[in-house]
């Protein structure tokens, strides 16, 4: 009986400690891989998001202590989902932080129907656009990537003949398409279009089929582990040819990669020495991680300080922090000054910035053409 | 020309895949644990060659020998902390399978937080490609790996045949009681097996990190594709997992001749499927008859 007494003594202070925990913080989630072969964008995108909990806190932006309930979707859309229910259903988080396109598109329509916004950083797709009112983006799809980089890469540098290496996935495919329609339009051609699995990690055969193909560049078109394997192995079996991808390439696994230098990228235009937000996050990530920010950290960080900017707004109108509020609010005042400057939301919840192109140097990447509208 | 590179470069892969699933097949044969683990051993000698090659910079000699050692500790570590244990109280097969994949798991884990979670690879001109002919390009790696895997499946073969070790192991698999008869210890020859199947994993692991490169979940493709040569060559058999690694390699290299890259993959495991459905014993395997 005593026991009976003293275990339910202690389910009581834990409940109480539980409750007390939830009101002492405001808590948004986030929905990244954390393990598996694409586990360094997880460790990357929740490593910006925390900079920016860290920045709300220290300048008291909201009335409590923020924090960011991590849950791993190893990349997935299974997993995604699953880590989204325990988000939206038990954490009963109002805002998830998401990535990849496959991904992205699998727990839309959960956020959707729990009224809980979903902000994708990381995703490229052109569908990501398209989601429902509920799923934004910070981040400028690949449609509007290869819209500036395809007329750069053919009538500027005079890529005429394009091999692409496409991985089996939405955002490979999304990018293939996007290919086809912008390159002819700029007056090349695409010789091959090789797509791999997703978890295929030979890729010396893919690079004798691009080498028969006899292009003029080679254009990559995956993610994680695998895009650096697939440079990698092109360029030990005999391709020389110049290297190009979507903003992927800013990885700095693929940056740091030797057999990558030279290779072109576009991003999103950030000046990282800009006074204010962007250059006070480019010295914070410094010293935290001894590296250069990229692309990738800016929109973590900028989808993080979007919740804040407008649960902000919505504590000052005495309105709870809900999903459907902070769509409200966003529809009411959808722009914001973030890191790389001003950013406007589109009525479908995605952004439209300047692309600027890059090229591999070795470090975070060299500038080689500046931020440019996608038409 | 093409399908020429594609010969080659399926059989550089092969013998790679052939040196993992010899030493997978070994242990399974031996002592008959479904040892999953064995990607980990993988990883971790992979790793460890990269982090004192490319990061320490010592000499590959050194490097290799401690790659080798690591996977001969964790293969020992694993028969007498895991698998010893639950045999002892169980024995259950699926209980086995459930451990070894925990420690799979664990080791990726590990090596994420100690290594980093992204994409590392050791860059050597030995994986540097040269035009032999025209449009034929090889890689010194092609030659090591196939010459290696020669050596080393020649090497297990002969201690197999011919020394009391090896013949001690053949016979564990068939009859443990027996071994006890002979005086020796079951327990000892299958520390033997762990040892020397561990080992043998080490070459495929320094040739992957070399031209595939690494990431810490590698340890799983290298388990599947043992998985698959040691059926496809017939559980038990040594010979069989050699050719059955080999013939995986080529079908993933060879069907790019016909089909679409996408398909690659997936040739293997039709290969795998086929020999299921119509020769289960696979290569070299022994027919069971169902009681």
């Amino acid at each position: 009986m005593r026991l009976v007494r003293l275990l339910a003594l202690l389910a009581a202070f834990q409940l109480g400690a539980a409750a007390a925990r939830a009101q002492d913080s405001i808590k948004i989630g986030a929905d990244l891989p954390m393990s598996g072969p694409n586990a360094e964008y997880g460790e990357l995108f929740g490593a910006a998001a925390n900079l920016a909990v860290e920045h709300a806190n220290a300048d008291k932006m909201l009335s409590k202590k923020l924090s960011i309930q991590f849950e791993d979707s190893q990349a997935t859309p299974q997993q995604g989902v699953v880590a989204m229910n325990k988000l939206v259903n038990v954490e009963k988080v109002p805002f998830v932080l998401s990535a990849f396109t496959g991904v992205s598109k699998a727990i839309a329509p959960v956020g959707d129907r729990a009224k809980v916004v979903s902000v994708n950083g990381g995703g490229i797709g052109p569908d990501l656009a398209e989601l429902g009112e509920y799923f934004w983006n910070v981040i400028p799809l690949v449609n509007l990537e290869i819209r500036v980089m395809a007329p750069y890469l053919v009538q500027e540098r005079g890529f005429k003949k394009i091999a692409l290496v496409y991985v089996d996935d939405p955002a490979g495919e999304a990018i293939q398409k996007e290919l086809k329609d912008n390159v002819p339009k700029a007056g090349g051609q695409m010789v091959a279009e090789l797509q791999v699995p997703r978890n295929a990690q030979q890729f010396t055969s893919i690079a004798a089929k691009v080498r028969e193909a006899g292009p003029d560049l080679v254009f990559i078109a995956s993610f994680g582990a695998q895009q650096a394997q697939i440079v990698k192995q092109l360029r030990d079996n005999g391709v020389s040819q110049q290297l190009a991808s979507y903003s992927a390439f800013s990885s700095p696994t693929v940056t740091q990669l030797p057999e990558a230098k030279g290779a072109l990228f576009p991003t999103q235009s950030v000046d990282w020495a800009a006074p204010g937000m962007s250059a006070r996050v480019a010295k914070d990530w410094k010293a935290k991680t001894g590296k250069e920010p990229n692309a990738y950290v800016a929109n973590y960080y900028n989808a993080v300080m979007v919740f804040v900017h407008l649960a902000q707004a919505l504590e000052k109108k005495g309105q709870p922090i809900t999903g459907e509020n902070l769509l409200q609010q966003r529809k009411a005042n959808g722009s914001f000054e973030l890191v790389g400057g001003k950013m406007d939301f589109l009525p479908n919840g995605s952004v439209s910035m300047p692309i600027q192109i890059n090229e591999i140097d070795g470090g975070a990447g060299k500038l080689v053409k500046g931020g440019t509208l996608a038409k | 020309m093409l399908l020429l590179q594609l010969l080659i470069n399926g059989l550089q892969l092969g013998a790679i895949y052939a040196l993992t699933a010899v030493g997978f097949s070994l242990i399974f044969g031996a002592t008959k644990i479904f040892h999953v683990a064995h990607g980990a051993a993988f990883t971790i000698a992979a790793y460890l060659f990269w982090w004192t090659t490319a990061v320490k910079g010592w000499p590959w000699p050194l490097a290799a020998g401690l790659a080798v050692l690591a996977a001969v500790v964790f293969g020992l570590a694993m028969e007498r902390f895991i698998y010893r244990p639950i045999q002892r109280h169980e024995g259950a097969f699926f209980t086995v399978f459930i451990a070894a994949f925990g420690v799979q798991i664990i080791v990726q884990n590990l090596i994420g937080t100690v290594f980093g979670r992204g994409f590392v690879s050791v860059t050597t001109p030995l994986s540097r490609s040269v035009e032999v002919l025209p449009g034929l390009f090889v890689a010194p790696v092609a030659a090591l790996a196939i010459v290696l895997a020669v050596v080393g499946f020649t090497g297990l073969t002969i201690y197999l045949a011919r020394t009391h070790w090896g013949m001690a192991m053949r016979a564990l698999s068939e009859n443990p009681d027996l071994i006890r008869v002979f005086g020796l210890d079951p327990g000892r020859v299958a520390q033997y097996a762990f040892a020397i199947g561990s080992a043998i994993v080490v070459p495929g692991a320094i040739f992957t990190a070399m031209t595939a490169g690494l990431n810490p979940a590698v340890g799983a493709h290298v388990m599947l594709i043992s998985l698959a040569a040691t059926i496809v060559g017939g559980i038990g058999s040594l010979r069989g997992a050699a050719y059955g690694g080999l013939l995986l390699g080529l079908a993933e290299n060879l069907a790019l001749w016909r089909l679409d890259p996408q398909w690659s993959e997936a040739v293997t495991f039709v290969v795998l499927f086929l020999f299921i459905i119509f020769r289960p014993a696979g290569f070299f395997g022994r027919p069971h008859a169902a009681k």
